[in-house]
């Protein structure tokens, strides 16, 4: 029982958050990002996704050699995401990284749509 | 609650043994001393038990269907959202299950990592349940304490997989990352301080009246009743036969980096406590050595979309009991069935033999003094008296029954 | 008018608020938590805001409970504690109420606070309600003994029957001194009646939800909550004045304005050490069966507290 006036006086444990900063790790794995230069819209990312956030758009067409191929960029349904990297990791040109944002509570869930690799076509 | 028993007749097919309405006392499906919801229809005489029927199927989410939707890589986060606590042990379980039907072997290092996860797991589920001890009993300072204790281990899961609960950190092949630099003075720190703690809750689980009284002698099972109903995990293990799958058929690392069996022989919620902080020492211990030991590698090997096709079956020492999988490829990139058989499954009829004649109060203790997981177990068995028949319904039909049901009901 | 203000109603009612925000935080700290902190500095008016709450919600009484006992029984439940704080004195000798008999009407409160519980528990006819006044009504015979022993020895040592002649009569020596087993058996006792750990088995959180409270919401869950603190109050205070010598303390001023109001001040002070008391047994124990809290009611407490009468008696 002694330990109950110890622990009163020490201070608590509690976190400060929301009425402090947040402390997370290094390998907290919250938001997702891209970057539209390196993506090269090869489409993996979109095969395996487990919660299906990520569709291919066409965005236009491309010449290589003689043939016109279809570009596909990907489009990020982000209220989908359960931020569990797989996208990260099996994403070859390095394209995708998960943030430490996870504050994303928003009242129009379009607005969680991440449109940004689509900007930079080829 | 006369209207409960009523409605229940006009429930699809699910015509259970009829109870006499006086002295029947619903247990759930909310109640504030079960974390997931399970029905569990009571018949007390006064405030002693007679009789306990459980109804399980309330947070039944058809995984195993839902799985074979889903090519190899994408299950492996469906299954490690079966159950927050033992996340991990679904994870490695399936992997291995997986990689089993394969030609790869896994990177010596991957062993001891995932080893290492697996124990972390351990030690914050039985910490969990621990300090829900405490506030089953009404000891919420306990509670708080040893939570406050268990931020510590999940403060190390976090810093080494990147989430506290759904640590997706087991992929085909091994661990997704490799442990980050400088995490082996921490993870020292942090079970040495696990340690310090156990041995005050030891104390403390032996002198405090209060709760000595709450769980000595309560929940008493003996190996017969053990033997005769199958419980795994902690409550097989308190009434003194040692059964352990990392030791009869070690997986990961646990060939070379052998668990010691802890045991007790009272068979009581009190040998359970005991039982469980022995196990976090033990996995403390487990982990230390592990990080001694920890070989230098590669952390996983890559592999292929499709699985060869077979079936395999793996079990591992989830903290609350033996986890079993089986998983059936047909070359596919899609599994053709998985099928799950959560330790929760196992205990929860041994569990109903542990509170036959004890009193209301001790319900939410021996309830969850095996720890129950109903997220992990549920399914859904259809049993007509009338038809005298018994048959599990699928996914699809029940959709469709349901859907007439309501519609017939309707009128329209 | 002195009995609806200071140090009458509204007094106490604050200090019941006061109460309860210093339970929750004394046990949150104990706790390595923080407690309530948003509302009001550290958290304060927590206790306030949570009444307003509950009184704008909406009030949903079971088809199968009666909705007259419901609607008026809480009122009722509410006037025993608040009546009985009138009797018990704050600034200086005299309370605000006195009678030469008034300890007997405050035993009448205890009864009277059990018997509304063990009321609106049968009238919730709620199954969770039915199995807690069975505990309550159990409870409540195990510490109605002691408790009344309990009350009985410094009245013995006076000679009085009063609360007010009660308080005059211990002068410096504080009846706590003398009769030290009494002041726990009243403690214990305060334990039980207040339903707190480790006599909380008429409310039990986890095993039969709310207890004989199961049903009530909106003002009702208001009112019977504020009258628990309010309870919690009363015996504290009742504690204070047989126990510690009401607001007697040393004698500073001369004004008999800045006297009194230097009374109310070691009321309080002593009124709060008793409810940290309180708090602190409540924080470090669990719960206990029914069973168990009867047997010791029975074995301990009742043979404890008759011992403690026949010293005072031989004291006198």
């Amino acid at each position: 029982m002694g330990e109950m006036f110890r622990t009163a006086v020490s201070p608590p444990v509690t976190e400060e958050y929301p009425f402090g900063p947040a402390v997370v790790s290094e390998r907290f794995r919250g938001r997702l990002d891209v970057d539209p230069v390196k993506c090269t819209g090869c489409g993996v990312c979109e095969i395996v996704c487990p919660a299906s956030v990520i569709t291919m758009v066409p965005t236009g067409k491309r010449k290589v050699g003689e043939r016109e191929i279809e570009v596909k960029k990907p489009v990020f349904d982000l209220y989908t995401c359960i931020s569990c990297g797989q996208c990260v990791e099996d994403c070859r040109f390095d394209a995708l990284w998960l943030t430490k944002t996870f504050e994303l509570a928003v009242f129009d869930k379009q607005s969680l749509v991440m449109k940004k690799a689509l900007t930079v076509g080829k | 609650m006369s209207e409960a028993t009523g409605s229940e007749k006009r429930e699809a097919g699910a015509g259970l043994m009829e109870y006499s309405p006086e002295g029947l006392m619903p247990f759930g499906p909310v109640h504030p001393a079960l974390k997931e919801p399970e029905y569990f229809k009571l018949t007390l005489e006064g405030e002693r038990i007679v009789d306990v029927a459980p109804r399980i199927g309330y947070v039944h989410r058809g995984i195993e269907r839902a799985a074979q939707d889903r090519t190899w890589v994408k299950n492996v986060y469906l299954f490690e959202r079966i159950c927050g606590i033992c996340s991990f042990a679904h994870s490695i379980a399936y992997a291995q299950g997986v990689e089993s039907l394969t030609e790869f072997v896994i990177p010596r290092r991957a062993k001891y990592i995932r080893l290492v996860i697996a124990e972390l797991e351990r030690i914050h589920s039985h910490l969990l349940w621990l300090g829900l001890v405490g506030h089953w009993t009404g000891f919420e300072t306990l509670f708080m304490w040893i939570w406050k204790d268990r931020e510590h281990v999940l403060d190390q899961l976090e810093a080494i997989t990147g989430n506290r609960v759904h640590k997706s950190f087991a992929t085909f092949g091994g661990v997704r990352k490799d442990l980050p630099e400088g995490i082996e003075p921490k993870l020292a720190q942090a079970t040495k301080f696990v340690r310090e703690r156990v041995k005050y809750y030891r104390q403390l689980m032996e002198s405090e009246e209060t709760l000595v009284v709450r769980t000595k002698g309560v929940g008493k099972i003996d190996q017969n009743i053990a033997r005769r109903l199958c419980p795994v995990g902690p409550l097989l293990r308190c009434t003194g036969i040692e059964r352990d799958v990392r030791v009869e058929d070690p997986y990961a690392a646990y060939d070379e980096i052998v668990p010691e069996v802890k045991t007790q022989t009272a068979g009581d919620i009190a040998s359970l406590l005991a039982l469980r902080l022995d196990e976090v020492e033990e996995s403390c211990r487990l982990i230390d050595e592990a990080m001694e030991k920890l070989p230098k590698g590669d952390y996983k090997v890559l592999f292929p979309r499709a699985i060869p096709s077979g079936e395999a079956m793996f079990h591992v020492e989830a903290p609350r009991g033996e986890l079993f999988y089986f998983v059936k490829s047909t070359g596919s990139t899609k599994p053709e069935r998985v099928k799950i058989r959560t330790p929760t499954m196992a205990n929860l009829l041994t569990a109903k033999e542990m509170l036959k004649g004890h009193t209301l109060a001790d319900v939410p203790v021996v309830l969850t003094g095996m720890d129950p997981c109903f997220g992990c177990m549920d399914r859904i068995t259809v049993f007509d008296p009338g038809k005298g028949k018994e048959w599990t319904v699928r996914g699809e039909a029940l959709r469709k029954y349901g859907i007439e049901y309501y519609r017939r009901r309707a009128g329209s | 008018m002195q009995l609806l203000t200071f140090p009458g109603l509204t007094f106490f009612v604050c200090v019941a608020f006061l109460f309860e925000w210093l339970e929750r935080k004394t046990a949150a700290r104990m706790q390595g938590r923080r407690g309530p902190v948003v509302t009001g500095p550290f958290g304060i008016l927590q206790p306030v805001a949570d009444f307003f709450k509950l009184t704008s919600k909406q009030e949903i009484i079971p088809e199968f409970s009666d909705r007259f006992v419901l609607r008026w029984g809480p009122p009722l439940y509410f006037a025993a504690p608040a009546i009985g704080l009138a009797f018990i004195p704050v600034v200086g000798l005299t309370p605000v109420l006195g009678h030469p008999l008034d300890l007997l009407f405050v035993l009448f409160i205890f009864s009277f606070s059990a018997l509304m519980a063990t009321l609106l528990g049968y009238a919730s006819a709620g199954r969770y309600s039915t199995i807690a006044i069975g505990r309550l009504v159990l409870q409540y015979t195990g510490f109605e003994i002691p408790m009344i022993l309990a009350v009985i020895t410094p009245s013995i040592l006076a000679g009085n029957l009063s609360i007010e002649g009660i308080v005059a009569a211990q002068g410096s020596i504080w009846y706590v001194l003398l009769a030290p087993a009494a002041f726990a058996v009243f403690i214990v006792a305060a334990l039980a009646e207040l339903e707190k750990p480790p006599f909380d088995i008429p409310n039990a959180k986890t095993e039969i939800v709310g207890g004989w409270m199961t049903e009530f919401s909106g003002s009702t869950l208001a009112y019977v909550k504020l009258t628990k603190n309010m309870s919690y109050v009363f015996l504290s205070a009742l504690a204070v004045a047989l126990f510690l010598g009401g607001p007697s303390g040393p004698v500073l001023t001369q004004s008999v304005l800045a006297q009194e109001a230097l009374f109310s001040v070691y009321f309080l002070v002593k009124l709060f050490a008793v409810g940290f008391l309180i708090f602190s047994i409540r924080t470090a124990l669990a719960r206990v069966k029914i069973g168990q809290a009867t047997r010791l009611f029975w074995t301990v407490l009742t043979p404890l507290s008759l011992l403690q009468v026949g010293v005072a008696l031989i004291m006198r």
